[in-house]
C-alpha cells in the first residue's frame, strides 16, 4: 500500500503542474538564497580572517605573559632561541618570525608623530606578512640598518618621501631614551590606518640596537596551514608553548572584534534561515489546503471505500514531500548557479571597512561543505513537517460530510 | 446482538437523523425501519431534501445515526467506531456515486484494484479479478487508461466493477445515473441489473431516474424523512 501511496501522491502533485511548478519556485528560490547567503557570509568570514591573520598578525602569536596588555619593552619572550628552535620542528607551524615592538616617534625635518616601532626579520616577515607586498613605492627591507618603511598616511601626514632621512627615538629597556636615524628605503600602503599611518618598520637587529635588547624578541608570529585551526582552544600547540613565563595565543583571542563577527554572521544565518524556513512553511501549508480542499470530494470517497485516516495523512505528508524535492532540487541548481557564479566573478563592495577591515578586493563566495548541506536537508524536512497539519485535517474528514461540502 | 434473519443483507430500526444547519435543528430521518433482503435490486426515491442520500449515508456507515439501529448481515454498526466503520465499510459494501467518483490519479486497473488493495489481497490475484470484472462490465481494453480518457457512461462501469470486485455484502449507488444520457444509462442500469442477477449480490439505489424506477425490482419512496411506499414491480 505503501508504494501504491508514493505513486498517487507523486501523480497527484503533478496534477496541477502549474501550482507545483509556482510553489516548488518558491521553495527553491527560498532555499537558493539561503545557500547563496551562507555562501556570501563564509567568503565573507574568510575575507575577514584572512585579512587580519595574512595582513599582519599571523594565525597565532607567542608573547611574554602581560606584554600585551602593558606593552612593557622589558617583557620580552623567554628563551627565544629555544622557543624559535621548537617552532620550527612543530609540523603544525608553516612559518614563524621575531619581532620587536615598541613605542616610539618619528621625526622628520618639519613634524615629529608617534608611531610603533616594528622591528622585523626581513627573511621571514613576509612569510607571516603582507609587509613585502604592501610596499608601494621603494623597496622592502634588505637588511640595511638605515632602512625604515612607513605607510603612504604617514608619509603624507609628516611630507616625507623615498630617500629621505627620519629619526626614530624610542625608549630603551635598561632605561633612557635613544635616537637613530634612519632612510626611507619603502612606503607601503596596507589599506588600514594602524599599519599605514601609525607604524614604522625597520630591521630587527636596528630595533635591538635601539631599545638595547639584543637577541630578544617581544613577539613571534606563527602561521598555521589553515587559520581555521587556531579557532580551537584545546589546540596542544597552546599549551605547548606556553610554558611559564610565555603565552601562545591564536587570533580569536588576538583579535576578539573578529571572532565575535563569525559569532554574529552564524547568529545571523541562523536567523535568517529560521524566518525564511517559516515562509516556506506557511507557503507549503497554503498549497496544501488548497490542494486539500479541491480534492474533499475524492478524500470524502477514499474514506468511504475504506482507506484509513493514517494512509491518507501519509498520501497528504508524501505530496509535501515530493514538493520538498521539487522545491529543493531547483533550489540547489539555483544556489550553486549563483555561488559558482560569483565564486568565479565575486563582489566589489568598493573599499569598504568593516569592523577595521578592510574590504579592497572582491569578495568572493565560498561553499562550506560542513552545513551548505543542511539547508536543502531542513528544506525536505520542513516541507514535510508542513505537510503534517493538512495531512492530519484530511485524515479526519468525515466522508459524507466532504462529499456534501464539495457538490 | 445477531438477532435477524441471515437473508436479511441490512435493517433499520427506527432510524433517526438531526442536522443543525445554522443551530436550527433538521430532521433529515426521522425514523425509518427498513428491511433489504439478499439479492434485492432496490431503488429508493423521493423528492430532493427528502432524505434519500441522509438515509443511505446511515446505512452505508458514512454517518451515524442520531437515534436507531443500523444492522449489516446481522451485525449492529451503529455504535461503531470510525476505525472500526471504516474496516466494516471497506469489507462489506460497495459504493457507486454521482460522477467523478474514481480517483483521477490512478488507471482503470489501479481504480478497480484500489479497495482490494486495503484489504491486503495478493497482486496476482487482484490482477486476476480486475480483469475478471473488466470483461463483465466489457471495458477490458480499457485496463491502463486513466478515467478522463473514458466517457461518463465508461467511468460509471469502472465504479460500478470498483464496487463489485472485492465481492461486498451490499453495494449502495447514490443516483449513479444523475449525469448520464438516458442511453447510456439504460445500458449502466441493464448492466447492473445482470450483475446482479448472475451474481446474487444486493444492490440498494437513490434515484429520481425513471430508468432505474423502471428497471427497479422493489422501489421505496421516501417522503419529509419517513418511509412513504414500498412498491414491489412485476416481472
Amino acid at each position: 500500500m505503501f508504494k501504491k501511496l508514493i505513486m498517487m501522491s507523486w501523480r497527484n502533485v503533478m496534477r496541477n503542474r502549474r501550482r507545483t511548478i509556482i510553489t516548488g519556485i518558491a521553495i527553491g528560490a527560498g532555499l537558493a538564497s539561503l545557500m547563496f547567503s551562507d555562501a556570501l557570509f563564509a567568503g565573507m568570514n574568510a575575507h575577514m580572517v584572512e585579512s587580519t591573520t595574512r595582513t599582519w598578525m599571523g594565525d597565532a602569536q607567542i608573547h611574554r605573559a602581560g606584554f600585551r596588555e602593558t606593552a612593557r619593552i622589558s617583557y620580552t619572550i623567554e628563551d627565544p632561541v629555544r622557543i624559535q628552535s621548537m617552532l620550527a620542528a612543530d609540523t603544525l607551524v608553516v612559518a614563524s618570525t621575531g619581532r620587536l615592538i615598541s613605542p616610539a616617534s618619528l621625526q622628520s625635518a618639519m613634524e615629529m608623530k608617534p608611531v610603533t616601532l616594528m622591528g622585523v626579520n626581513h627573511l621571514t616577515e613576509n612569510r607571516i606578512s603582507m609587509l613585502e607586498v604592501a610596499i608601494d613605492t621603494g623597496s622592502y627591507l634588505s637588511g640595511d640598518s638605515m632602512e625604515i618603511i612607513i605607510g603612504y598616511k604617514l608619509a603624507d601626514d609628516m611630507d616625507i618621501a623615498l630617500g629621505d632621512i627620519a629619526v626614530i627615538t624610542a625608549a630603551m629597556a635598561d632605561s633612557g631614551f635613544a635616537s637613530r636615524m634612519f632612510m626611507v628605503s619603502g612606503i607601503c600602503k596596507f589599506g588600514s590606518d594602524q599599519y599605514d599611518r601609525y607604524t614604522a618598520y625597520v630591521n630587527i637587529e636596528s630595533a635591538e640596537s635601539l631599545l638595547g635588547l639584543k637577541g630578544e624578541l617581544h613577539e613571534i608570529a606563527i602561521r598555521f596551514p589553515d587559520p581555521m585551526i587556531a579557532m580551537d582552544p584545546d589546540l596542544v600547540f597552546y599549551s605547548t608553548f606556553s610554558p611559564d613565563s610565555n603565552k601562545a595565543e591564536g587570533w580569536p583571542i588576538l583579535a576578539p572584534q573578529i571572532a565575535s563577527m563569525l559569532k554574529m554572521v552564524n547568529v545571523s544565518m541562523a536567523i535568517m534561515a529560521a524566518i525564511l524556513f517559516g515562509l516556506v512553511l506557511f507557503g507549503i501549508i497554503n498549497s496544501l489546503f488548497m490542494s486539500v480542499y479541491e480534492r474533499m470530494y475524492e478524500f470524502g470517497v477514499m474514506k468511504a471505500v475504506g482507506t484509513s485516516k493514517l494512509h491518507i495523512t501519509a498520501m497528504v505528508l508524501l505530496e509535501a514531500f515530493w514538493l520538498g524535492i521539487v522545491g529543493s532540487l531547483i533550489g540547489v541548481i539555483l544556489g550553486f548557479g549563483l555561488i559558482e557564479y560569483y565564486a568565479t566573478v565575486g563582489i566589489n563592495f568598493g573599499d569598504i571597512t568593516f569592523s577595521g577591515v578592510m574590504f579592497d578586493k572582491p569578495l568572493y563566495t565560498i561553499v562550506d561543505w560542513s552545513r551548505i548541506w543542511i539547508y536543502p536537508t531542513a528544506t525536505l524536512l520542513f516541507t514535510a513537517l508542513a505537510g503534517l497539519y493538512p495531512g492530519i485535517h484530511a485524515g479526519n474528514l468525515n466522508p459524507s460530510e466532504a462529499m456534501r461540502k464539495s457538490l | 446482538m445477531n438477532t435477524s434473519n441471515t437473508s436479511n443483507v441490512i435493517v433499520t430500526r427506527g432510524l433517526k437523523k438531526t442536522y443543525h444547519d445554522n443551530g436550527v435543528p433538521v430532521e433529515a430521518v426521522r425514523g425509518i425501519d427498513f428491511t433489504l433482503t439478499e439479492g434485492e435490486f432496490t431503488a429508493i426515491i423521493g423528492p430532493s431534501g427528502s432524505g434519500k442520500t441522509t438515509f443511505l449515508n446511515l446505512m452505508a456507515g458514512l454517518d451515524t445515526p442520531t437515534d436507531g439501529e443500523v444492522e449489516l448481515s446481522g451485525r449492529l454498526i451503529s455504535g461503531m467506531s470510525g476505525k472500526e466503520l471504516s474496516s466494516y465499510r471497506r469489507d462489506n459494501i460497495g459504493f457507486i456515486f454521482q460522477a467523478y467518483n474514481l480517483f483521477p490519479v490512478l488507471t482503470v486497473e489501479e481504480n478497480i484494484e484500489y479497495i482490494m488493495l486495503l484489504q491486503g489481497i495478493h497482486k496476482k490475484e487482484r490482477h486476476e479479478r480486475v480483469m475478471e470484472i473488466l470483461k463483465q462490465v466489457e471495458l477490458e481494453d480499457y485496463a491502463d487508461r486513466l478515467p478522463s480518457k473514458l466517457s461518463g457512461g465508461q467511468q460509471q462501469r469502472v465504479a460500478v466493477a470498483r464496487a463489485m470486485v472485492s465481492r461486498p455484502k451490499l453495494i449502495i449507488a447514490d443516483e449513479p445515473t444523475a449525469n448520464l444520457d438516458s442511453k447510456t444509462s439504460g445500458d449502466l442500469l441493464d448492466m447492473m441489473k445482470r450483475l446482479n442477477e448472475e451474481t446474487g449480490m444486493t444492490f440498494l439505489f437513490s434515484t429520481h431516474d425513471e430508468i432505474v424506477m423502471k428497471r427497479a425490482k422493489k422501489v421505496v419512496t421516501i417522503r419529509d424523512g419517513l418511509l412513504f411506499k414500498t412498491a414491489e414491480s412485476t416481472p
